[in-house]
């Protein structure tokens, strides 16, 4: 059976997914979750595949309410979490009663937050995915009142112990705080800031307020180009840290134009990313070189963890009765167009 | 014919980019293209995609899946097969765009007239007189990426970038051209203006044509903008 939630108060909030893996082909940036761990684990929560549709709530309050029973998880930065007035855990499935509001406020330490909805929800998509894109005008605008179709509803459950929290799984949420270092790897023209590049690992960089989901700028001391020679366009990777001007240093997040003149400097890795989807305008920032095989080791220990919780979860939902996806996970879409 | 070198550079966890090497820029250009095509069939499990541009080609990977090293050692295979193989970049579309060229269409216009010791008409003419070859799809949102006009010199970039230039928006830099399919901030200098649609989100594919496929540019008198509006830009039968 199908249900509904209504928004309440929008704040800034999108429903996004993992992003357009096909669009780079196309000059399109991958957009989608900038917090891609918190992300994923929303959905393992809500018993969802890691790629299906959520919402990502960026730092201002939100506010929706259940036209039908629901059962969602919320992860992100730490946040008060409450369901019809009564406060909820972070990272635990929750379950809401038709008619309740589930409201966010205080988002704080870090700047995102997800909601995932069991049975996630029935939106468009573009190249097959349902991120909004800014540039081609793609994407679900939310405003008060808008109402979003999921594709399930789930049963109140209950707890016979009052007072008891209704799941406990026990997931350790990752470390959110103002303070951030960040793991890159050498970037493929590390070479053209000759001896300036070191600057990157001995300075301290603050975010600053110019920063989007587009890239993040940050202040601090700068490498400087050694070279002048013009470069051609190219494809650049998230994470890509450029030096555009002489104020700031740009650090390349998923909302990222595809192809840039820019030598890379230095590249964030892919757990780095999700740390940095959370950095406020404020917060500081001190980089450390690692190699690639440690940066690989390290996502796949967040994806161990991330698998973990999913068969907890599974096994759980299964013994109350919850209807899971099928145990594994969904790999990106192989690179077909 | 052989293909040229390509050289392999760590781009982080997820990604990496091969560029090729040799002097000839055309051989170059079809090794990217023909290896991105390359990957893109090969469909392998963990690579999501390749972006080739004019000398090199990003190839992005979830790095749970597979690897840089596995990555790497593929690409590399990719370029063995195409030393053999050969390339086999399908034959050339072509696309016709008519122009509105200078006043609120093309409001660069004179200053690139003035900057190559040209009439605004040489410009006009040297802008249409050739046909390019898209050479890859670039930001914002599939932009026909093409090498410019036979001007005398590299056009200098715009010093305050606009915060928005209008889709439809033809313009030059550097020893490039670019038709904008959205409205998007840019620091190109625009010198005419298409009334055709290029990006359509609710259109598969989303934009008409693709790297390699030709184009070429015709100027329109100003009244006839309206009568293209609305339409598609289509490859020519």
């Amino acid at each position: 059976m199908t249900g509904s939630l209504v928004i309440l108060q929008p704040g800034h909030c999108v429903v996004t997914d993992l992003g357009r893996t096909k669009g780079p082909a196309f000059g399109l940036p991958v957009n989608g979750a900038l917090d891609q761990f918190s992300a994923k684990a929303a959905n393992i929560l809500a018993g969802n595949l890691d790629n299906d549709p959520l919402l990502e709530i960026t730092a201002l309050d939100f506010r929706m309410r259940a036209v039908t029973d629901l059962l969602i998880a919320v992860t992100g930065a730490p946040l008060d979490l409450t369901v019809g007035g009564r406060e909820c855990p972070q990272w635990e499935p929750v379950s809401v009663r038709a008619g309740e509001t589930v409201a966010i406020r205080r988002i704080r330490t870090g700047l995102r937050a997800y909601i995932a909805v069991h049975g996630s929800f029935d939106v468009p998509t573009l190249l097959g995915s349902c991120a909004p894109d800014t540039v081609v005008g793609f994407g679900l605008k939310l405003v008060e009142g808008s109402e979003i179709a999921t594709q399930k509803t789930t049963a109140p459950i209950t707890q016979p112990h009052f007072g008891l929290p209704l799941f406990r799984l026990g997931f350790a949420a990752p470390d959110f705080s103002t303070h951030q270092v960040i793991e890159v790897t050498d970037g493929p023209d590390v070479e053209e800031f000759g001896s300036t590049a070191e600057l990157l690992f001995t300075s301290t960089y603050t975010v600053s307020p110019r920063s989007n989901h587009i890239g993040l700028r940050l202040g601090g001391a700068l490498p400087e180009r050694q070279t002048t020679a013009e470069v051609l366009s190219r494809g650049v990777p998230v994470g890509a840290i450029e030096i555009p001007s002489r104020d700031e240093l740009l650090l390349l997040l998923r909302g990222r134009g595809v192809t840039a003149g820019y030598p890379v400097l230095a590249v964030a890795t892919t757990r780095s990313l999700d740390l940095l989807g959370q950095a406020r305008p404020g917060h500081t920032i001190n980089f450390c070189r690692t190699t690639v095989a440690e940066a690989t080791a390290t996502h796949r220990a967040a994806c161990m963890e991330l698998e973990r919780l999913r068969t907890r979860v599974n096994t759980v939902f299964s013994l109350l009765g919850i209807g899971t996806s099928a145990g594994w996970r969904e790999l990106p879409a192989a690179a077909g167009i | 014919m052989s293909a040229p070198t390509l050289e392999i550079f760590e781009a982080g966890d997820a990604a990496l980019r091969a560029v090729a090497t040799s002097s000839d820029v055309e051989a170059n250009w079809t090794a990217v293209h023909s290896l991105a095509a390359w990957l893109r069939t090969a469909a392998v499990e963990g690579i999501y995609g390749a972006v080739p541009t004019y000398d090199s080609v990003l190839v992005e990977f979830d790095p749970y899946v597979t690897s840089a090293r596995q990555v790497r050692a593929f690409v590399q295979l990719g370029m063995r097969q195409l030393e053999y193989a050969g390339t086999a970049l399908r034959r050339p579309r072509r696309f016709d765009v008519p122009v509105v060229y200078g006043g609120d269409c093309g409001p660069d216009l004179e200053r690139v007239a003035e900057h190559q010791g040209l009439e605004v008409a040489d410009v006009i003419a040297r802008h249409t007189e050739k046909t390019y070859i898209i050479r890859c799809l670039g930001a914002p949102a599939g932009s026909p990426m093409m090498d410019g006009p036979d001007f005398p010199l590299p056009v200098p970039r715009l010093k305050d970038p606009r915060l928005s230039v209008p889709a439809g928006a033809v313009s030059v830099a550097g020893r490039q051209a670019v038709i904008a399919p959205a409205v998007a901030p840019g620091g190109w200098c625009v010198i005419g203006q298409t009334p055709l649609t290029v990006l359509d989100a609710s259109r598969e594919p989303l934009v008409p044509y693709v790297p390699g496929d030709e184009l070429r540019f015709h100027q329109i008198p100003e009244e006839d903008f309206t009568r293209f509006a609305g339409q598609f830009l289509e490859a020519r039968p």
